[in-house]
């Protein structure tokens, strides 16, 4: 493990242990993974808080701003910690390590399901258990709604893709053409 | 040699007899004799009285045959004889000796020198034979030198069009394979393109397509295939 990994590592870990002392695990990591992938399809937002010339105080407003009544005072608190400590370009991958390691403690491992439409909870439960069927693990699935899969489903479990997206067919087909 | 000495033995000889007049009318005075003679008839015939020259004549006849100024007296060619044979023995025991070798030397100076210089005449000759030997062999090598350079620059000079028609022909063959790699990217961007194209009308037409309920039969769809694919 890098030095750099190291550090995603313990940030990843602090946060669990901050959840976890407020019983907050699960909907934290809904959170936090929903501003992650919000940051990842946002390069103006993660140049917003990567900003030096912008004062610490007014990139914890942009936060504010877009969690106020969509998450937990305490994942927006966390998210500040990340951002203050100067961790914008690698929270993605801290947030992605904190959902592993809570999946890990109940002993699941965490899908990471792209989708052209939100599922409701029926679909996800019935999606996690074909997953967790197909891979042979215990699987959480986490919902990323991404326009440019066009239709169907992409799942990443770990190192595993299973596509099954409209952009992927499309894609095969250029690569035959 | 024998011949050179007895030729010498008369020269001296010669010189001995030519001499002995000259010794005799110095020690016998034969010639002043004679002169006193013919001034004592001369005084005696005008002393005083008139001149008596039959008395004259006869004593100048006298004088004459008193003294011979050519013919020695017989002592004179005795003693001159023996002086000569004295001589003659002394030189032959003394002096012919030394003669001889000195002449003996000069012969075999003059041989040594005439032999030195046949022999150097012949190391002439024979550094002259080695070297016009050598400048054969010179001119051989140096034909041998130009044949090889005649051959080192043909060899060259096909080496040189060898290699000027490989590098042509590299230099073709590569022309000819950046032609056929420039067409196979054309073709290449030209079906990507089209395929863009494609695609892109594609995508339109699906996303035009996809309503809520296709999108959810595709979910129900990936749901179903991946469930089944027990591990």
């Amino acid at each position: 493990m890098t030095a750099a990994e190291s550090k995603v590592d313990a940030y990843a870990r602090a946060i669990l242990a901050i959840a976890r002392a407020e019983d907050r695990v699960a909907p934290v990591e809904d959170d936090l993974f929903r501003f992650a992938r919000a940051l990842e399809g946002s390069e103006s937002l993660r140049v917003a808080l990567t900003d030096p010339q912008l004062p610490l105080e007014r990139r914890l407003a942009v936060v504010d701003e877009l969690t106020a009544g969509k998450a937990l005072p305490l994942s927006a608190a966390l998210l500040g910690m990340l951002i203050g400590a100067g961790r914008v370009n690698d929270l993605g991958e801290t947030v992605d390590r904190f959902v592993a390691l809570a999946a890990a403690s109940r002993e699941r491992e965490v899908a990471e399901v792209r989708s052209a439409i939100e599922l409701d909870e029926e679909q996800i439960a019935r999606l996690a258990e074909a997953l967790g069927r197909a891979t042979g693990k215990a699987v959480e699935v986490k919902v990323i709604v991404d326009p440019s899969v066009l239709g169907g489903l992409v799942a990443r479990i770990g190192d595993t893709v299973i596509d099954g997206s409209v952009r992927h067919r499309l894609d095969q087909m250029k690569a035959q053409l | 040699m024998r011949i050179r000495t007895l030729l010498l033995a008369g020269l001296l000889a010669v010189g001995m007899v030519m001499a002995m007049p000259t010794g005799a009318h110095a020690s016998g005075g034969g010639p002043k004799e004679v002169f006193e003679c013919v001034e004592k008839a001369i005084e005696n015939n005008t002393e005083g009285k008139s001149v008596d020259y039959e008395a004259f004549e006869n004593a100048l006849e006298d004088c004459k045959k008193a003294k011979s100024l050519v013919t020695p007296a017989l002592p004179e060619i005795i003693w001159g004889g023996i002086a000569f044979l004295i001589v003659l023995a002394v030189l032959m025991k003394f002096a012919f000796p030394a003669l001889k070798k000195g002449l003996k030397a000069r012969e075999d100076k003059i041989r040594e020198d005439l032999e030195s210089a046949s022999r150097a005449r012949e190391e002439a000759e024979a550094e002259s034979a080695q070297y016009r030997a050598q400048i054969g062999d010179a001119r051989s090598e140096a034909n041998v030198i130009v044949e090889e350079a005649r051959a080192d620059a043909e060899r060259i000079r096909r080496e040189v069009v060898a290699r000027a028609e490989a590098e042509a022909a590299d230099t073709r063959e590569r022309a000819q394979e950046d032609i056929r790699l420039a067409q196979e990217r054309a073709v290449s961007d030209l079906r990507a393109q089209v395929a863009d194209l494609s695609i892109g009308l594609a995508e339109k037409v699906v996303e035009r397509n996809l309503d809520r309920d296709t999108q959810i039969a595709l979910i129900e769809s990936y749901i179903n295939s991946v469930g089944n694919e027990t591990r």
